[in-house]
């Protein structure tokens, strides 16, 4: 893709009209031909599994439709662990999960691929949804959030999320996360609220602007410090345990540290694994952590767990587009509800800023497809035009756009005088693994909590949600997880569903040569099989050398 | 691209990049294996990605994030390693409770090395964030509960636990601070009534509404 | 060859009884140094004497620089920290024998015209502190240091100072730090303590080893104290022996004796049936001498050529039963504990080498580790105020250099 040169594009923007875009005849058209989950092509028919025959992005079939990574022999010699509770992830879901377990009196491991804390939990801005407000309901909150996820959402686990959320925001405070008031002190003062897009109330509750960042300083340091949680940093899972009958009675665990497989065997395994941002569906940039692989996703669907909303995903349209480091972060929607314009490399206003977010995000793709994107060391996108807006509305970026600023100056911009370059970024997974009010799925033995389960947001997640999300059914998923579990392990535990899987990959005619799940980015350059040739592991998968890069 | 090339050196990895790129993004350019030491990619929140840096014909060396830092001709990287958790601060959430006025009290107790900072700067240099660790440290030493604003922007990277010698922990002490003080002592007014009437079953939902399509 | 050792000579043995030391040729090299105050820096310079703290920097210089300062408050200190691992020599000096050492500093102070002289001691050492603090009352009961104070024509302030028994303490500006009152904080050279020390006062800083010889250089001369060494070399060591010997202690032994009969000889040879692996050499660098090394002669010089240090003259034998990646990664604990934390790299370098020896010390390093380790030891050197950090680095490329294919053994893969 290529565009017009910076300089000449900056020039451009100086002389603008700021002129008023042209309306947009055909929407569907537009999102057809631009947005990526209307693209022709862009989905695939799954062809195995729970929900063979639904639709879902061609990057994401490949990894749900994949061959396990390895066979019974691979785990000769490794150490088998038992517990009552195993709990996959370290983000605010995993925390919140590992934390009621213990609390309920469960013996609780946690493991996580990177290190406790690395998640999208800790990169979330914007905050967490409660309705406390004297004009708001839990009952607004439940109709907002239905109606926002155009009504495709699960009602009572979104009942749930809503009338549980000021008791999670009374959780988060017990355990130490702090919030920003609108008035009066820490003691009867009122919570500061900002309103989320789509919303009838102003709900948002948030720390300055960086509510993950605080959120998960809090859950990790408790985690940390409760010895009745046994924290296995660098420990991705990398297939589930079942027994005979297809339960989830374990998990598999490669410890990176060590370089050696782990057996878990417990009795409820929870997954809270996020989301697939690191997949770059469609070749977007993604606002998401590197650990975004969307493992848990995988494996859960492999033992038999059914998914939903697998088509829908939320891009952002404005992430960025430079510098390259920063590429795919987020600019929040303040700026546009701000006023901000976004123009093409012409100087033109193309569409309305606050049109729906997947038109916002289809219009800058058609700019930069057609070549009136603008071109920086390589990278292309629009302009965020914050300049022009602080000169028609002095002091808004010191009182409205605090992060901007912040995010600005990383990029090494000063944003009252430079504009921002901006296109869509991936975003979040809207749907995922079907789950009851409990965290429960359709496997035994197996919970789903956070960014990989589905049903709450429907097909589009209002902000705030998310936060919230993860410290509810975080903690029903720990709390039930710790009063079903056993204390005894299974009988049997082993791979007894991986053949059900190869069947039906060998009868969909699906190749077996492709393994998931992920576990890391592609350009992670990780390559299992070399890994486990430095203990001498003997290669029994059918893989042919660096088979990931293939693809 | 106008760019030219630099040659840099990551944990002794010599890597021909640009001078665009972070050194994450130069290290995944080149193909190396990248498992570690990586998290939010560029947002400098996760505190994962911290590395020594020297520049070339410089004496000086800095610690940094290596998703913020960007390649320049001669630069050399180490990355650090993730601390394990020591968990030689513990504590309980209702450490204060029983009787605030004796707070002070309780942060030497749990953090007793506060009380011996040598005042070396040492926290206050490894900061990748700038922020006033060791006045914090301070603070927090004299039951000054403002110690917390000091850490509000502390991503919890642990580079000045590694840097302090006496070994107190000064990210874990402003944390400490900040979740005790909040935890006693953080109660609006608006969130206690709405849980009041949640409790008492004054505000329900009703699953049933219609109004709730788009 | 047979020889007879001078520092740890029965006559000098005396503890803190001065009238014994007196009875004993005491006070006679002080009496040469005040008759003839322009000569004790050529002599030394003559007798070839070199710091014995581990630097081995030829003595007469620092004291050339100091003397040549303008006139004023002038500082003397001795230097008695002593923390390395392995060595023990100065706070044998200091218990056995202080006078010797006071009587060495005296003359220092004569020759650049200190009124300041102070003994540093480490307090861990409770021997040496309280044998060095009588003593220090005798000399000034003594009426010894009257002619002194009428060449200066100021007071003499004779005193001991605690050291704050942190090996940090050691470091030259540490030592001054300390003396000023503060924490031993080292901070950056140049300006020397030559020319800025003590409240910004010339201070001249030599170790209790190097003052010790002094006395004797004055009593005996500077040709008698050459002809002590063997080949190039000038006078004595004392070598503090240690590891897996049989017989571990401390000798004096003519500087330029070979490690051979340092170790096998006055040693006794090596602990057990397992083979002589190596040393460490101790002091602010430690390096690593091999079975390819015994018959090197144990002076400044010819240790350097091998690529190694003297260091302070300990000599930490480890035999074939050693694991060389562990031994290294307790010197670097050692030093990590050291570090003082103004500088970063210091702290925070030393914490990664740690991490990287003990990850393939316990059999779970790879490949990359090792690449990282020496790209460590290429970026540290040179970024901290003293030289704390190099010397972990020191070991830990001298250990590379020596011994690649036992760390590349317990890699996995």
């Amino acid at each position: 893709m290529t565009g017009i040169d910076h300089r000449l594009a900056l020039e451009r923007l100086l002389a603008s009209d700021h002129a008023a875009p042209n309306p947009i005849d055909d929407i569907e058209a537009l999102l057809k031909a631009h947005h990526p989950d209307y693209r022709e092509g862009s989905l695939v028919s799954l062809a195995v599994g729970a929900n063979r025959g639904s639709e879902c992005p061609t990057a994401l079939a490949a990894s749900l439709q994949s061959n396990a990574r390895i066979e019974d022999a691979d785990l000769a010699g490794a150490p088998v662990v038992d517990t009552e509770v195993l709990i996959i992830g370290g983000g605010g879901a995993g925390c919140a999960a590992a934390l009621t377990a213990a609390e309920a009196g469960g013996r609780v491991i946690l493991a996580t691929k990177l290190r406790i804390g690395d998640s999208n939990t800790v990169m979330a801005e914007g905050g967490i949804q409660a309705a406390v407000g004297e004009d708001d309901s839990i009952q607004r909150h439940f109709e907002d959030t239905l109606r926002a996820g155009h009504g495709c959402a699960d009602r009572r686990l979104v009942a749930c999320l809503a009338s549980s959320a000021p008791d999670s925001i009374r959780w988060l405070i017990d355990r130490g996360m702090r919030f920003d008031l609108a008035e009066g002190g820490a003691i009867g003062g009122k919570l500061l609220r900002k309103k989320p897009g789509g919303a009838t109330r102003a709900r948002i509750l948030s720390f300055k602007d960086y509510t993950g960042l605080e959120m998960m300083r809090v859950l990790r340091e408790a985690v940390e410090l409760d010895e009745r949680i046994r924290l296995w940093n660098r420990c991705p899972l990398v297939e589930l345990l079942s027994d005979e009958a297809g339960h989830c009675v374990g998990a598999v665990l490669y410890d990176l540290a060590l370089h050696r497989f782990v057996l878990v065997r417990a009795s409820c395994v929870i997954l809270a694994t996020g989301g697939v941002g690191r997949l770059h569906l469609n070749d977007f940039p993604t606002s998401n952590h590197y650990g975004a692989t969307a493992d848990g996703l995988v494996l859960a669907y492999r033992i038999g767990a059914a998914l939903r909303e697998l088509d829908s995903f939320q891009y952002h349209p404005t992430g960025i587009a430079w510098p390259s480091f920063r590429l795919g972060g987020l600019i929040s929607e303040a700026a546009r509800s701000a006023g901000a314009h976004l123009l093409n490399g012409l100087g033109e206003r193309f569409v309305d800023e606050l049109a729906a977010r997947d038109v916002v995000s289809a219009a800058i793709l058609r700019e930069c497809a057609e070549g009136r994107g603008i071109e920086r060391e390589g990278m292309v996108g629009v302009f965020l035009d914050i300049p022009e807006l602080e000169r028609r509305q002095p002091g808004t970026l010191a009182q409205r756009l605090i992060s901007l600023g912040h995010l600005a100056r990383q990029c090494g911009i000063d944003p009252s005088r430079e504009p921002m370059m901006v296109r869509p970024t991936l975003h979040y997974q809207n749907g995922g693994v079907v789950i009851d009010e409990n965290g429960t799925t359709s496997v035994p033995g197996l919970y789903c909590t956070g960014e990989l389960s589905g049903g709450i947001h429907g097909r589009n997640r209002m902000m705030g949600n998310a936060l919230q999300e993860i410290i509810t059914f975080g903690r029903r998923a720990g709390l039930h997880a710790a009063r079903s579990a056993s204390r005894h392990p299974a009988p049997k535990v082993g791979l007894f569903h991986l053949q059900g899987w190869r069947r039906q990959l060998v009868a969909a005619g699906m190749p077996l040569d492709r393994f998931g799940p992920d576990l890391f980015p592609r350009y992670a350059n990780f390559d299992f099989g070399d890994e486990l040739a430095l203990r001498g592991g003997k290669r029994t998968t059918y893989a042919p050398k660096r088979a990931r890069r293939v693809e | 691209m106008q760019t030219s090339q630099v040659r840099i050196t990551v944990n002794g990895c010599v890597i021909d990049t640009e001078p665009t790129r972070s050194i994450l993004e130069a290290m995944i350019d080149a193909g190396e294996t990248l498992i570690d030491g990586v998290g939010c990619m560029g947002q400098g929140v996760c505190g994962s990605c911290r590395v020594l840096v020297r520049r070339q014909g410089e004496s000086e060396v800095l610690s940094a994030l290596a998703c913020e830092t960007r390649a320049c001709e001669g630069l050399q990287v180490a990355f650090l390693d993730h601390l394990p958790m020591h968990r030689h601060h513990v504590y309980a959430m209702d450490d204060w409770n029983g009787d605030s006025w004796r707070i002070l009290e309780r942060i030497n107790a749990t953090f007793p090395e506060a009380q011996h900072c040598r005042h070396c700067g040492g926290c206050d240099s490894a900061c990748p964030k700038h922020l006033q660790v060791h006045k914090g440290v301070m603070l927090a030493a004299a039951g000054d509960l403002s110690a917390a604003e000091c850490f509000d922007e502390c991503i919890m990277c642990d580079l000045c636990t590694i840097a302090c010698p006496e070994l107190i922990s000064p990210n874990h002490l402003g944390l400490y601070v900040r979740r005790l003080s909040t935890a006693i002592g953080f109660r609006p007014a608006d969130l206690v009534l709405r849980l009041h009437q949640i409790e008492r079953g004054e505000m329900v939902i009703d699953q049933d509404v219609a109004s709730t399509q788009p | 060859m047979t020889h007879r050792p001078v520092l740890l000579a029965p006559t000098a043995a005396v503890g803190a009884d001065l009238d014994a030391w007196l009875q004993n040729g005491g006070a006679e090299g002080l009496r040469h140094a005040l008759a003839a105050p322009e000569r004790i820096i050529p002599a030394l310079a003559h007798a070839g004497l070199r710091g014995m703290g581990g630097a081995g920097f030829p003595t007469h210089r620092k004291w050339s620089s100091v003397a040549g300062q303008s006139a004023g408050d002038k500082y003397v200190l001795c230097n008695g920290n002593e923390d390395e691992p392995g060595t023990f020599k100065d706070r044998h000096l200091l218990s056995a024998s202080p006078h010797q050492v006071i009587e060495g500093a005296l003359i220092a102070a004569v020759a650049v015209d200190a009124n300041h002289v102070l003994l540093y001691v480490n307090p861990h050492q409770h021997e040496a502190l309280k044998s060095t603090r009588s003593a220090i009352e005798q000399w000034r009961a003594s009426g010894l240091l009257a002619p002194i104070e009428r060449r200066l024509g100021l007071r003499l302030a004779l005193d001991v100072v605690e050291s704050s028994g942190r090996y940090i303490g050691g470091e030259e500006t540490a030592v001054i730090a300390t003396i000023e009152g503060g924490f031993p904080f080292p901070r950056r050279k140049p300006p020397y303590p030559a020319e800025s020390g003590v409240h910004g006062r010339p201070t001249l800083i030599n170790n209790v080893e190097t003052l010790a010889n002094v006395t004797h250089i004055l009593r005996h001369g500077a040709d008698w104290y050459r002809a002590l060494g063997i080949g190039g070399a000038c006078g004595t060591k004392l070598y503090s022996l240690s590891g897996d010997v049989l017989e571990p202690g401390l000798f004096e032994l003519p500087m330029g004796t070979s490690l051979r009969e340092l170790v096998f000889t006055h040693g006794g040879g090596m602990l057990g049936p397992l083979a002589f692996k190596a040393v460490f050499t101790g002091g602010p660098s430690n390096t690593l001498l091999t079975a390819d090394d015994l018959d090197v002669a144990l002076d400044f010089d010819a240790v350097a050529q091998r690529g190694s240090r003297l260091g302070t003259g300990a000599m930490i034998v480890i035999s074939a039963g050693t694991s060389i990646v562990r031994k290294v990664a307790e010197y670097v604990d050692f030093f990590a504990a050291g570090s003082c934390g103004q500088c970063t790299p210091c702290k925070t370098g030393t914490y990664q080498l740690s991490r990287l020896l003990r990850r393939i010390d316990t059999g779970v390093g790879v490949q990359a580790d090792l690449r990282a380790l020496e790209s460590l030891c290429a970026l540290l050197p040179g970024s901290g105020r003293c030289g704390l950090v190099d010397g972990a680095v020191t070991v830990v490329r001298s250990s590379m250099q020596q011994f690649r294919e036992e760390y590349e053994h317990q890699l996995i893969g």
